[in-house]
């Protein structure tokens, strides 16, 4: 009972989102009905439209735990774009030089190296904010700027292939491609990876010490200082976690996807990544549960844009309703006390 | 005038023409600082900004008309963010943040709903130079300084006038006050939430005419993304500008500066590959907030809801 009283603003607010949101459409000469049942539906009518929203619920459910991560510490990684980049460009680079190796090596290979240069690309900004505390929604947000032009500098550089239209690299060897789960179709691992990974985070933050002095600092840095935490390497810590879920995510989709390096490949993954966090309230625990939610309203508005010509971007507004009435749910909450 | 000169005076020129979005965010962001109320939406706010500059300017057939919708929409952000902050106490950061969501949905979403899906944006005429009589005519220096577009005088003058609005006025020391000690200055009758709302709003204002600079000055169209982290980059100019309008204006040329570096070295043909040139800008930023933050003097109250029913602050 008191989960369903403590779940009823929620609920209200994605309702009244939608509610504000079917009125816009509506006043822009479309069906708000027709929209909503292609945005809520296109998912679970064919098993294409499944297997679709499964694949957007990876990289996510991953970039907005490279959000969530930091926000738990209280620092704002806005960079989830750069590190998922970072990581699509280390896991490239090794899977174009070391094409030759087996799979069993290089699977592994290509995956860590994703992590490894997206928590790299993380940590640039955590040691801008360790070392000289430069704000770091400044720092992330510049650095993907920065990884733009690094993509299109591999995407056209000795690795372009020629016969693809957009800055796009030749194909990383095919020994590192992740095994499929479904074959037609295409699913890969990387969605059993992401589940572990999001449940390994859930298990870090709410079951270990480390985790629990890292929520601590989020909670109240002062208090948690006093009691002998270093806040600032938490900072640190949280910080590169968070960019290491976004360079696995880059990564997978390169190797589970795309299985070369695109321009653009990012999406607007990172972006809603945010969404999803905000969505979450911070919370780790809730955030694959919000992107599958909004995987599937992903997946249904590129079909609402198809079969009713309405700009996908509309979904947008809902997602940002979402996000302004459940803070404004909270303040309800906050102010009945 | 030799080659280097005339590269030179081009050079300036073009760098006083591209510190205008700059500056006019710049001052907008400082303006809601001074009074705390941190504004992180700049390139939600430029974006759209940029967009109803453009829609409005092509759809009245007045550039005029497109820059005074962009302020309106500019101004209407701000209140929103001063609303969710000052009056509902809600985090600004989180606020920010949705709020340069819902500025970069919009802004490509208006477009659309406006003209429909076309290949071929239709154009605006761009602000043309009106040369300063006399002044315009001093070598060198006229070409650069009083030869451009009016915004670019205006620009230059709203940083004088703030200046001495902040420093030399007792409204000035009123709305300084605010960001510096709250409670003190609630308690000597200033309405804290007034002077918030105040410069939030203006604030905003200034920074849609930002966005909307872009259309009008260079491209005389709207593409997605154009700001092109711009909104960012203001953030750290503000803090290099130690939230004081005069620094500000001398950060903008200087940031403006590495932007036509990095597009001059471009069209001169360079060793260094182009996207290194393109990262300039950002790099740039990165180097000078590591030498500024930390040393430049920030409002006590940057970011922080004042509440005057809590004892502590």
């Amino acid at each position: 009972m008191t989960q369903i009283k403590k779940s009823l603003p929620y609920i209200i607010a994605v309702v009244g989102a939608f509610i504000a949101a079917g009125i816009f459409i509506a006043a822009i000469q479309y069906n708000p009905f027709e929209a909503y049942k292609t945005l809520i539906t296109t998912s679970f009518r064919t098993p294409n439209g499944f297997i679709q929203t499964l694949m957007k619920w990876v990289p996510l459910t991953l970039t907005a735990l490279a959000f969530t991560v930091p926000l738990s510490s209280g620092k704002y990684n806005i960079g989830a774009e750069g590190q998922f980049l970072a990581g699509a460009i280390g896991a490239t680079t090794v899977g174009i030089l070391l094409a030759d190796l087996p799979p069993a090596l290089l699977i592994p290979l290509v995956i860590i190296a994703g992590i490894i240069t997206g928590a790299l690309w993380g940590l640039i900004s955590a040691w801008l904010l360790y070392q000289f505390n430069i704000n770091e929604i400044l720092s992330t947000v510049l650095l993907n700027f920065i990884s733009f032009q690094l993509v299109d500098y591999v995407a056209t550089g000795p690795w372009r292939d020629p016969s693809a239209g957009a800055p796009t690299t030749i194909a990383i060897g095919q020994n590192g491609y992740l095994p499929m789960l479904i074959k037609n179709p295409p699913l890969s691992i990387g969605v059993i990876l992401m589940i572990l990974v999001a449940i390994g985070i859930y298990f870090y933050t709410n079951k270990t010490t480390s985790g629990y002095e890292l929520v601590a600092t989020g909670a109240n840095p002062r208090a948690a200082k006093v009691h002998g935490i270093d806040t600032r390497k938490m900072f640190l810590l949280s910080m590169v976690i968070g960019a290491a879920a976004a360079g696995l995510a880059g990564a997978m989709e390169v190797s589970g996807v795309q299985h070369r390096l695109i321009e653009g490949i990012h999406s607007n993954f990172a972006t809603l990544g945010l969404i999803i966090g905000l969505i979450s309230r911070g919370k780790n625990q809730a955030v694959p549960f919000v992107a599958f939610f909004i995987a599937v309203l992903e997946v249904g508005a590129s079909a609402m844009q198809r079969t009713m010509m309405i700009p996908s971007q509309v979904v947008l507004i809902v997602e940002a309703l979402i996000v302004i009435f459940i803070l404004l749910s909270d303040l309800i909450k906050r102010r009945q006390k | 005038m030799t080659g280097i000169e005339t590269f030179l005076v081009e050079f300036l020129k073009l760098t006083f023409l591209s510190m205008v979005p700059f500056v006019l965010a710049g001052q907008g962001t400082m303006l809601g600082g001074r009074t705390g109320v941190f504004n992180v939406a700049q390139e939600g706010i430029m974006l759209t900004g940029a967009s109803v500059g453009f829609l409005v300017g092509y759809t009245s057939g007045s550039v005029f008309v497109g820059a005074i919708a962009a302020m309106l929409v500019g101004g209407l952000f701000g209140l929103i963010l001063a609303y969710f902050t000052t009056t509902l106490k809600m985090d600004q950061f989180v606020v920010g943040l949705a709020l340069f969501f819902v500025g970069t949905g919009l802004s490509t979403l208006l477009p659309k709903l406006v003209l429909g899906i076309t290949l071929t944006p239709p154009l605006i005429p761009t602000l043309k130079n009106i040369p300063v009589p006399l002044l315009s005519k001093i070598p060198v220096l006229g070409p650069i300084l009083f030869n451009q577009n009016v915004l670019v005088y205006i620009s230059v003058l709203l940083s004088i006038l703030l200046w001495y609005l902040l420093f030399k006025t007792n409204l000035g020391l009123r709305l300084r006050s605010v960001g510096e000690n709250p409670k003190a200055a609630d308690s000597l009758g200033i309405s804290v939430n007034r002077y918030r709302y105040l410069t939030t709003i203006i604030g905003g204002m200034l920074i849609g005419l930002a966005g909307a600079y872009l259309p009008m000055v260079y491209t005389g169209t709207f593409t997605e993304l154009m700001t092109k982290g711009r909104g960012w980059i203001v953030i750290a100019l503000t803090f290099f500008g130690g939230w004081s309008p005069l620094i500000i204006l001398l950060g903008s040329i200087f940031f403006a500066g590495i932007e036509v570096l990095s597009y001059r070295m471009q069209v001169g043909g360079s060793v260094v590959p182009f996207q290194f040139l393109n990262m300039l800008p950002y790099i740039g930023t990165i180097i000078i907030m590591i030498f500024t933050f930390g040393k430049s003097r920030v409002p006590a109250f940057l970011g922080q809801n004042y509440d005057r029913e809590r004892r502590t602050l």
